[in-house]
């Protein structure tokens, strides 16, 4: 296994174009993750790209931090902020340690590492300052339910109509690549609520070009999904709420 | 204008309320629990019915003026109209400090990482 913590080494001060030789920073928000994050990270190592990663422990009752910590660096919040406060933590330590690009990645095992090739060809491809990863543009791997997927559409659909800057099929996908603009961006400021789709929401807002890459996803390895049942119409009636507010603020 | 006055009684109950009210908060403030504008706004509560008990010809001139039939009324919506405005710079305040608790946390856990890696660059 690569010794990823010894690899987060001081940054380059150039900031090279080409994907091969961009610093890249992999950022994994876990909480309670004791069970999956040792094989998250193996994973990683095991793509050979040698990326840097930064496991953001959002105040674990378990062992997440010392599993991961035997693998990677982390930063370990002293309580529990939410996903949106675990991601600006790296977010920051990507903006103050110089890195190119920032890939967020769940610690469950939903997302497969390689996949992360994906989002740096779109990235390699156009202009965006965001990639996210979707899961509806192929419709590949593990599928949520009937339900999410309406709000997920239902969302999507207020996106794209209430903004410029992208087309987007997936807006809840916690697998995404921020460039420079973006990191300096969101590590300004950045949604304490619904993180994913406001994120996005402020990011078109503030002119952020956005694009997506096809992934398939994985069920998750451990753990169950807060956003089940009536939670996922009382989550999707809140994130439209706060999309209208997005649209209506003045832009930051 | 009606010439309803409260009774003696009624003055006395308000008053004493008032006052050992005013007294507590009085209290508080100066053990620094609360700022002068919470002794402000929280003593309303007992300076407004103290004023319509105390001033009764002043509070059916106030609401007759704001075309309320009875003075309670026009209390208790002055009352709210207080608490709403303290509830409104409450949450605020809260999201405030909510963001800056945030933003706290956060530096506090990449301060710690860095402390980390230059011990470990030191023990190198």
């Amino acid at each position: 296994m690569t010794d990823l913590a010894t690899a987060n080494s001081r940054p380059n001060p150039a900031a090279p174009q080409n994907a091969e030789q961009l610093r890249i920073l992999l950022i994994i928000p876990c909480y309670n993750e004791a069970a999956s994050i040792g094989a998250v990270l193996a994973e990683i190592a095991r793509t050979g790209r040698g990326y840097h990663t930064l496991v953001v422990d959002d105040g674990s009752t378990d062992a997440t931090s010392a599993v991961a910590g035997a693998h990677s660096p982390v930063a370990r919040l002293p309580q529990n902020l939410g996903i949106g406060g675990a991601v600006q933590t790296g977010i920051k330590y990507a903006a103050r340690n110089a890195y190119d690009v920032c890939i967020q990645i769940d610690g469950d095992g939903q997302h497969d590492p390689r996949e992360i090739e994906a989002l740096l060809e779109a990235h390699d491809r156009g202009a965006a300052n965001l990639v996210v990863g979707s899961r509806f543009i192929d419709n590949a791997g593990f599928r949520s339910t009937r339900l999410r997927r309406l709000g997920i559409r239902l969302i999507a659909f207020a996106l794209n109509k209430l903004f410029a800057g992208g087309h987007i099929t997936d807006p809840t996908s916690g697998m995404r690549l921020l460039d420079r603009r973006a990191i300096a961006f969101f590590a300004q400021r950045y949604p304490m609520d619904f993180p994913e789709p406001i994120s996005l929401a402020w990011a078109m807002r503030a002119g952020l070009k956005i694009d997506e890459a096809s992934v398939a996803m994985r069920a998750r390895e451990t753990g169950v999904s807060s956003i089940d049942g009536l939670r996922t119409v009382n989550y999707m009636i809140r994130v439209l709420g706060y999309i209208l507010l997005a649209r209506l603020a003045r832009q930051s | 204008m009606t010439n309803v006055t409260p009774s003696a009684v009624t003055v006395a109950i308000i008053s004493g309320f008032a006052f050992i009210y005013m007294l507590v908060l009085l209290r508080k403030t100066l053990q620094g629990k609360f700022d002068l504008y919470d002794f402000l706004v929280l003593s309303m509560v007992a300076i407004l019915p103290a004023g319509f008990a105390l001033f009764p010809r002043l509070a059916y001139l106030i609401s007759h003026l704001t075309g309320v039939v009875f003075p309670f009324v026009v209390m208790f919506g002055a009352l709210f109209l207080v608490v709403f405005v303290f509830m409104h710079n409450i949450t605020e305040r809260l999201h405030k400090l909510e963001r800056q608790n945030w933003a706290l946390v956060q530096e506090q856990s990449l301060l710690a990482l860095e402390l980390k890696r230059r011990e470990s660059l030191g023990e190198q």
